[in-house]
C-alpha cells in the first residue's frame, strides 16, 4: 500500500551532530589552546618562585628573561616577578576567552541541532496518519518532544567537546607518557582499567535505577494529576484518607528509589576519587624512588604527575559520561521512533478548483489498524446541494465514515469518489479543502476567537465572518467578551463552555465555506432553543452546499433530504423522515423509544392546551 | 495537559516582586523541612568541613614538603610525606560520599515531606481553593518546585556549609603565615562577591527567559499534537510550522544568551583569581627576596589564592538561585498553609474527639450527633462567590427524607450553587442550611459529607478500573453489590459489553468512556455509597435515550428513601418530584408540585410549555406518525403563552 512514507531513521548520537561538526572541532580546538594556556598560567609562577629561590635567572621563562632585561636594562628580580605576575593574568585571560570561545561555539551547535530536531518534529508530528495519534498517548509525545529533546540538547551541549576533549588527551598524552619514561607511564596508568571497570558497572546499575525512578516519577505524577483532577469526588466521598495512603504509597516508592539513586552515585564519586587519587599517588611515591635512584629529575616528576592528573580527570568523570550519554541514547531512541513513523503519503492534486461536492461509495470496507470500528460493503451517492443524515447507535460505524471519507485511514476495499475523483489517489489537501468538519468535541487553538474563525480562510472578509458567527448563533456570546473577536480561547483566555465551542467550530466551518459540510454530533451541547436558531440558518443556506449531517436529536435530523440509518457497520435504511417513519425498521423504533419517554409530557399538553 | 506554568501563567505571585529582597522568613520557614533529618544534617556538615580541610590541605602538605625539603635536603622524610598525602585523599574520598549520601538523603526525604504535608492539606480544602487554581498550577508546585526547593535546601546548604569552612579555613591559615600577604588576597573578595551576585542574577534572569520561552514551546507542541486532526482538516499544517519555527527561533536567541552569559561569567572569575595570584608573586616574591617569607609560604599562598574564589562563584549561585525561588517557595508554602474556607468547628472537633472515646459508637455520628437524617431545611440562605455579586438571595427551602426536590431555572439562575450549599461545599453567606434543626456547622462535615451521594454534569472517572471506579462510593461494597448498583442506573449492559467487563482499565481521565457512560459510572458510584442525601446535577444529559428510558423505570427506587436534589433537564424526571423549586436570578420565584404550578400559570408553567415543545419535536415525531404527524408539525409553530 503505498499510503505513507518511510524516513531515515537517526539513531546515533554521531549521526545527529551532523551539520555542526566544523563548530563543534573549532570549539574542541579552543578548549585544546584554553587548557594549555591554564596550565601555562601556574607555571610560570612556579618558575618565577625558582627564579627568586635560587636567584638564577638560566631557571626562569627565557621570554620573560629578555624581556625584564630589556625593559629594566638590568636583572631585576622585582621586574622579573612583576612581569611574571602580569604573564599569568595575560595567560587566565588568554585561556578565558578560548573557553569562552568553546562555550559559546558548542552552545550554538548545540542549540541549532536542538531547534532543528524540534522544526523536524512539529513538522513531522503534522503529517503523521492519524492512525499514529489513535496508538500514541498525547502526554507522551509531548513528553518525548520537549524532556527528551531536552536531554539530547544537553548532552550536545555539555558532553560533546568533554568527550572529544578525553580522546583527544588519552591519544595525545599517552604516547608522551610513555616517551618520556615507559617504567612510571606503565605506572601511572595501572589503575585505569579500574576507573574504566567501575564506570562500567556503575553505567549498568546506574542506568536500571534511572529507569525504575523515572517510572516511579511518573506513576506518582499520574497519581497526583488523577487527584487533583477529581478532587471534587474526593471531597464529595469524603474520601481523604484513601487517597491520602494511595498518594503516600507511590509518593514513598518515588523517595526510596530515588534515594536508592543516589546512594550508588555517592558510592561511586567516593571510588571513583579515591581510585583518582590513588593513581596519582602512586606516580608520586615512584617518582620519589625514582628521584632518589637519579633516574628522574624533579621538573620531569612535576610535569608527569599533572599530565597523569590531566588524563585521569577525564576517565574519573567517564561514570557520569557514560550516564549522560546513555540517557542521551535512550531519548533519542524515542525522539527517532517518532520521526520514523512513516508519514502520510502525498499524490497529485486534481486540476479542480473548488469540487461540486458530489459524493460516491461503492461496496466500501473499513476496519481500523486495530481491527476495531467496521464499515461493511457501504454504498451511497449524494448529489451536490444535498442534505442526508446518518443515524444509528454509538459504534454503528457514522464517524469512522466521516473520518474515512477526510482520508484520515486509508481504506481496504471499495471506491470513494468525490467528484468522480477516487480520493485514494488524489492529494489529501485537496480532499480537506473541499470538506467542513465539526467535529463533537472540537479542538479550538489557544489563540483570539478571531484567528479560530480564520483558521479555513484566514484573509476572509470582516462581513463573512460576521456572517458566519451568527449562523451559528456565536455572535451574541462573542459581542458579551469584554474583548470581543479579540478574546483569547484556551488557558490564557477564556475557557469556553461545550456548546461555545460547538458553535465556533460551526462557524469557523461556515467561513471556510467549503462545497462538503460534515456535522458529526456537533451541537450535541448547544442549547434546544439555540440549535432551532442554528438549524433555520442553515436551512437558508440549503443547497449551497452538500451537508452530511450525524445526530442523535430527531430535530436535527428529520428535515434531511434522506436520512441514512446505520448498524453495525452497514447501511441498513434509507429514506426520507416521513418514508422511514413509515417502514418498520430501527429508525422507526428510535422514534417510538423517544417518544414513549415523554408520553406524559404529551398528555399535559394537551391538557394545556385545551385550557 | 494544561501548561500553567508560572511563566506564562498569572497567579498572583510576582516572581520580579519576590525575588527583590532575600526572605529570611521563608526559608527558615522551609528549613523546618530538614529538621527531623538532625543526624543527618549534623554527618552533612562534618563531611562538608571535612572535605573542605582536607582541599586546604594539599597546599599546606605541599608547602611543608618543601619546607622539610629546604631544611633537610635529601635527608627528608619523603615516606611519611606519601603516607600523609595518602591519607589525605582517603579521607577527602570517604568525605565526598558521605557529604553527597547525606545530603541527597536530606533532599530526596525533605521533598517527599513536603509533598505529603501538601497532598494531605489540599484534600481538606474547600471547592472555593480549587476553583482558582487549575490541576496544572497546582502539579507544578507538587513537583518541579518541590525539588527545585529541597534542591536549594539540601545542596545549597551543603555549598554555604563547605563554602565558608574552605574561606574561613583558608583565611586563618593565610593570616596565621602571613597578614600582609592574606589581606592582599582577601581585599578582592568583596569586589568578587559583587560582580559574583550581579553576574548570577543576570544569567538566572535569562535562564527566566529561556525557560518561559520553553514552556511555549510546549503548549505548542501539546496543541499541535491534541489538534492535529484539526489542523489537517483546516490544511493548517504549514502556517503552524513557520509559527513553531519562530518560537523555536526565538529559545535559540534565548538559550544562547544564557549560555553565552555564564561563558562570560566563569572566565571573569578565574581572571580576578589571577589578579590575586599574580599581587601575591610579585608582592611575595619581594618579600622572600629580602628573606621576609619562605618559599614553601609562598607556594602555599599562590595555591590558596587560586582556589579561595571558588566558593564564592558556587555561593553566587545559590543566592541567586534562593532570591529567584523565594516565588516558587511562596507558592509551595501557600499549598501547605491553606487553611480550608469550611472545616469543623472547634465545638465539634472536640465532640469528634470524644465521640471516638466513648463506647457504643455505632449508635451515633462521628460527632455525637444522631446518625439519621430526617429533614434539610435552608432557612433565608444568601450566597455569594465574592461580595459584590450576589448569586443566592433569601432562599428557604425544606426536604424530608423520602422526597425529591427538583430544581429548575435557566442557566446561571443559581441552580448547581443551591445543591453544592446543600453538600456543604460552599457555605452560606448568611442563613442556615439545618439538619433536623441543627445548623450543619454545628456538625461534622465528614460525617455529612460520608452520608451524600454526588453525580454531577461532568462526571469525572478516576484512572483504573470500572469495577474501583464504582467501589469509590464504598470502599467495602463486595463484587456483587458493585454489579447490583450498575444494573440499577442501567450501567451494566454496557459495562458487560467492554473489554474486559467490569475489570475494563477506563483510562487516563476515563478517557476509553463516552461522556454519557461515564455519567452512568459516576451515577452507579453514587447509589452503591447508599446516602441519605442524593444530589444529581444534570447527572443523565449525555446518557443515550434508549438508557435513559431504564433509569427513568428505576428512578423511583433509586430515590426513595432519600432526600433528593435533582437538577435535570428531563421534565418526566421533573414532573415527578414532591416539590418544584423555580430559580430566576438566584431568587426562588415558584415552589409547590407540579400540578401546583402547572395551575399557577407562572414562570414553571412557561418554562414547562416551552420546553415541552422542544422535546416534542425533539422527542416526539410519533410513535402515530401515520396518522398525526400534521399535529407534531403543528406543534412546531409557536404559540402565545
Amino acid at each position: 500500500m503505498n499510503n505513507t512514507v518511510s524516513k531515515t531513521s537517526r539513531n546515533s548520537l554521531w549521526v545527529i551532530t551532523q551539520g555542526q561538526r566544523t563548530r563543534y572541532s573549532l570549539a574542541l580546538v579552543a578548549m585544546g589552546l584554553a587548557s594549555v594556556f591554564a596550565i601555562a598560567a601556574p607555571l610560570v609562577g612556579m618558575y618565577a618562585l625558582d627564579v627568586v629561590v635560587y636567584r638564577d635567572f638560566s631557571l626562569g621563562t627565557n621570554v620573560l628573561v629578555s624581556l625584564t632585561r630589556e625593559l629594566s636594562g638590568s636583572d631585576s628580580f622585582a621586574w622579573y616577578l612583576w612581569l611574571s605576575a602580569a604573564a599569568g593574568v595575560v595567560l587566565t585571560l588568554l585561556a578565558g576567552v578560548f573557553s569562552f570561545l568553546k562555550s559559546r561555539w558548542a552552545a550554538i551547535a548545540s542549540e541549532a541541532l536542538a531547534q532543528r530536531l524540534r522544526d523536524e518534529l512539529f513538522g513531522h508530528l503534522h503529517r503523521l496518519p492519524a492512525a499514529f495519534f489513535d496508538a500514541a498517548d498525547s502526554g507522551d509525545l509531548v513528553q518525548r518532544c520537549t524532556s527528551d529533546v531536552e536531554t539530547i540538547r544537553v548532552f550536545l551541549q555539555a558532553h560533546v567537546v568533554e568527550i572529544g576533549r578525553a580522546v583527544l588527551l588519552l591519544f595525545a598524552m599517552l604516547p608522551i607518557l610513555f616517551w618520556r619514561d615507559y617504567r612510571l607511564a606503565w605506572l601511572s596508568i595501572c589503575l585505569m582499567p579500574l576507573l574504566g571497570v567501575g564506570a562500567f558497572v556503575f553505567f549498568r546499575r546506574i542506568k536500571t535505577l534511572f529507569e525504575i525512578t523515572d517510572a516511579s516519577e511518573g506513576v506518582l505524577t499520574a497519581v497526583l494529576k488523577e487527584n487533583l483532577t477529581g478532587i471534587r469526588v474526593v471531597r464529595a466521598f469524603a474520601r481523604h484518607d484513601f487517597e491520602r495512603d494511595r498518594f503516600g504509597e507511590r509518593n514513598r516508592a518515588f523517595r526510596d528509589n530515588y534515594y536508592r539513586l543516589n546512594k550508588v552515585m555517592a558510592i561511586y564519586w567516593c571510588a571513583s576519587d579515591f581510585i583518582a587519587t590513588c593513581q596519582i599517588g602512586i606516580v608520586l611515591i615512584a617518582g620519589g624512588v625514582f628521584l632518589v635512584e637519579g633516574s628522574l629529575t624533579v621538573g620531569e616528576l612535576f610535569v608527569f604527575i599533572s599530565q597523569v592528573s590531566m588524563v585521569i580527570w577525564p576517565i574519573r568523570h567517564l561514570g557520569r559520561v557514560l550516564t549522560d550519554s546513555g540517557k542521551a541514547i535512550v531519548a533519542l531512541g524515542r525522539v527517532d521512533h517518532i520521526l520514523k513513523s512513516p508519514e502520510e503519503s502525498v499524490e497529485p492534486t486534481p486540476a479542480t478548483g473548488r469540487g461540486r461536492g458530489a459524493i460516491t461509495v461503492t461496496n466500501l470496507d473499513f476496519s481500523y489498524p486495530n481491527g476495531q470500528g467496521i464499515l461493511r460493503n457501504m454504498s451511497l451517492s449524494v448529489a451536490p446541494g444535498e442534505t442526508v443524515a446518518l443515524v444509528g447507535p454509538p459504534g454503528c460505524g457514522k464517524t469512522t465514515f466521516i473520518r474515512v471519507l477526510l482520508r484520515f485511514y486509508p481504506y481496504q476495499r471499495g471506491q470513494i469518489k468525490i467528484d468522480d475523483l477516487e480520493i485514494n489517489e488524489i492529494d489529501r489537501e485537496w480532499i480537506r479543502a473541499q470538506i467542513g468538519v465539526v467535529l463533537q468535541d472540537p479542538f479550538l487553538y489557544a489563540q483570539t476567537i478571531d484567528s479560530n474563525l480564520r483558521v479555513g480562510r484566514p484573509a476572509a472578509p470582516h462581513e463573512d465572518l460576521l456572517q458566519a458567527a451568527q449562523d451559528a448563533s456565536l455572535h451574541e456570546s462573542i459581542s458579551k467578551f469584554a474583548d470581543g473577536y479579540d478574546t483569547m480561547v484556551g488557558e490564557r483566555g477564556v475557557t469556553l463552555s461545550g456548546g461555545q465551542r460547538q458553535r465556533v467550530a460551526l462557524a469557523r466551518a461556515l467561513l471556510k465555506d467549503p462545497p462538503i459540510l460534515v456535522l458529526d454530533d456537533s451541537l450535541s451541547a448547544v442549547d434546544t432553543d439555540t440549535e432551532h436558531r442554528i438549524l433555520t440558518a442553515l436551512e437558508q443556506r440549503r443547497g449551497r452546499r452538500t451537508t452530511l449531517i450525524v445526530a442523535h436529536r430527531l430535530t436535527t435530523v428529520r428535515n434531511a433530504d434522506r436520512i441514512l440509518v446505520m448498524d453495525n457497520g452497514r447501511i441498513v435504511q434509507q429514506g426520507s423522515h416521513q418514508q422511514l417513519a413509515e417502514e418498520q425498521g430501527p429508525y422507526r423504533r428510535l422514534c417510538e423509544i423517544q417518544g414513549a419517554l415523554d408520553e406524559s409530557i404529551r398528555n399535559d399538553l394537551e391538557g394545556l392546551n385545551r385550557g | 495537559m494544561d501548561n500553567y506554568d508560572d511563566e506564562n501563567y498569572d497567579d498572583g505571585f510576582d516572581e520580579l516582586r519576590s525575588s527583590a529582597t532575600m526572605q529570611i522568613s521563608l526559608w527558615r520557614r522551609l528549613f523546618t523541612f530538614t529538621l527531623p533529618y538532625k543526624a543527618e544534617l549534623w554527618v552533612m556538615v562534618v563531611a562538608g568541613s571535612v572535605t573542605a580541610l582536607m582541599e586546604m590541605a594539599y597546599p599546606l602538605i605541599t608547602k611543608w614538603l618543601i619546607d622539610d625539603v629546604d631544611a633537610n635536603g635529601q635527608e627528608a622524610d619523603l615516606f611519611f610525606w606519601a603516607m600523609v598525602y595518602l591519607g589525605t585523599c582517603f579521607l577527602m574520598a570517604v568525605s565526598i560520599g558521605s557529604f553527597i549520601w547525606m545530603t541527597s538523603k536530606i533532599r530526596v526525604y525533605a521533598s517527599y515531606d513536603i509533598r505529603k504535608a501538601a497532598f494531605a492539606n489540599l484534600q481538606n480544602l474547600s471547592f472555593s481553593f480549587f476553583d482558582y487554581r487549575p490541576v496544572g498550577w497546582l502539579m507544578a508546585r507538587m513537583t518541579s518546585d518541590c525539588e527545585r526547593l529541597t534542591n536549594i535546601l539540601a545542596w545549597g546548604l551543603l555549598d554555604l556549609i563547605w563554602g565558608s569552612a574552605v574561606m574561613l579555613g583558608m583565611t586563618v591559615a593565610m593570616l596565621v603565615m602571613n597578614w600582609k600577604l592574606a589581606l592582599l588576597v582577601l581585599a578582592i573578595v568583596p569586589f568578587l562577591t559583587w560582580v559574583s551576585i550581579k553576574f548570577q542574577r543576570t544569567i538566572l534572569g535569562s535562564a527566566r527567559a529561556v525557560r518561559r520561552t520553553n514552556s511555549r514551546i510546549t503548549g505548542a507542541y501539546t496543541q499541535g499534537i491534541m489538534g492535529v486532526l484539526t489542523s489537517k482538516t483546516f490544511s493548517r499544517e504549514a502556517p503552524n510550522a513557520s509559527e513553531f519555527r519562530h518560537l523555536t527561533g526565538d529559545m535559540y536567541i534565548a538559550s544562547v544568551r544564557n549560555l553565552t552569559l555564564s561563558a562570560i561569567y566563569i572566565p571573569i572569575i578565574l581572571i580576578m583569581s589571577s589578579l590575586a595570584v599574580g599581587l601575591t608573586l610579585a608582592v611575595g616574591g619581594s618579600d622572600m627576596l629580602v628573606g621576609i617569607v619562605e618559599a614553601g609560604t609562598l607556594v602555599a599562598f599562590m595555591m590558596f589564592a587560586r582556589h579561595f574564589f571558588d566558593p564564592v562563584e558556587v555561593m553566587g549561585y545559590w543566592f541567586a538561585e534562593m532570591q529567584m525561588a523565594q516565588a516558587s517557595a511562596e507558592r509551595v508554602l501557600s499549598l501547605i498553609d491553606a487553611e480550608p474556607e469550611i472545616k469543623d468547628s472547634d465545638s465539634v472537633s472536640n465532640a469528634v474527639r470524644i465521640h471516638r472515646s466513648t463506647p457504643q459508637r455505632e449508635t451515633r455520628a462521628a460527632d455525637g450527633g444522631p446518625v439519621d437524617i430526617h429533614e434539610v431545611e435552608l432557612v433565608n440562605v444568601n450566597f455569594a462567590y465574592n461580595t459584590t455579586v450576589p448569586v443566592l438571595r433569601d432562599i428557604n427551602l425544606t426536604a424530608r427524607k423520602g422526597e425529591t426536590i427538583a430544581i429548575v431555572g435557566p442557566t446561571g439562575s443559581g441552580k448547581s450553587t443551591l445543591v453544592n450549599l446543600v453538600c456543604r461545599f460552599y457555605q452560606p453567606t448568611s442563613g442556615q442550611v439545618r439538619i433536623d434543626g441543627i445548623d450543619y456547622r454545628n456538625r461534622s462535615l465528614r460525617w455529612l459529607q460520608s452520608n451524600l451521594g454526588v453525580v454531577l454534569q461532568n462526571a469525572h472517572v478516576f484512572r483504573g478500573t470500572v469495577l474501583e471506579n464504582i467501589r469509590y462510593g464504598r470502599l467495602t461494597a463486595s463484587d456483587s453489590d458493585v454489579i447490583e448498583a450498575a444494573e440499577t442506573v442501567g450501567a451494566h449492559e454496557f459495562i458487560n459489553a467492554l473489554e474486559n467487563g467490569y475489570r475494563t482499565d477506563v483510562g487516563e481521565d476515563g478517557d476509553m468512556l463516552s461522556a454519557g457512560q461515564k455519567q452512568l459510572v459516576s451515577f452507579a458510584r453514587a447509589i452503591l455509597a447508599d446516602p441519605q442525601i442524593l444530589v444529581m446535577d444534570e447527572a443523565t444529559s449525555s446518557v443515550d435515550t434508549v438508557t435513559e428510558a431504564k433509569i427513568q423505570r428505576s428512578l423511583g427506587q433509586v430515590l426513595s428513601g432519600r432526600i433528593s436534589f435533582v437538577i435535570a433537564h428531563r421534565l418526566s424526571t421533573i414532573r415527578n418530584a414532591d416539590r418544584i423549586v423555580v430559580l430566576i436570578d438566584g431568587q426562588i420565584s415558584e415552589i409547590g408540585d407540579h400540578a401546583e404550578l402547572i395551575a399557577r400559570g407562572g414562570h414553571y408553567a412557561n418554562l414547562y410549555y416551552q420546553q415541552s415543545l422542544q422535546e416534542a419535536t425533539r422527542d416526539w415525531p410519533s410513535n402515530r406518525a401515520n396518522d398525526q404527524t400534521e399535529d407534531g408539525e403543528d406543534l412546531v409553530e409557536p404559540s402565545p403563552a
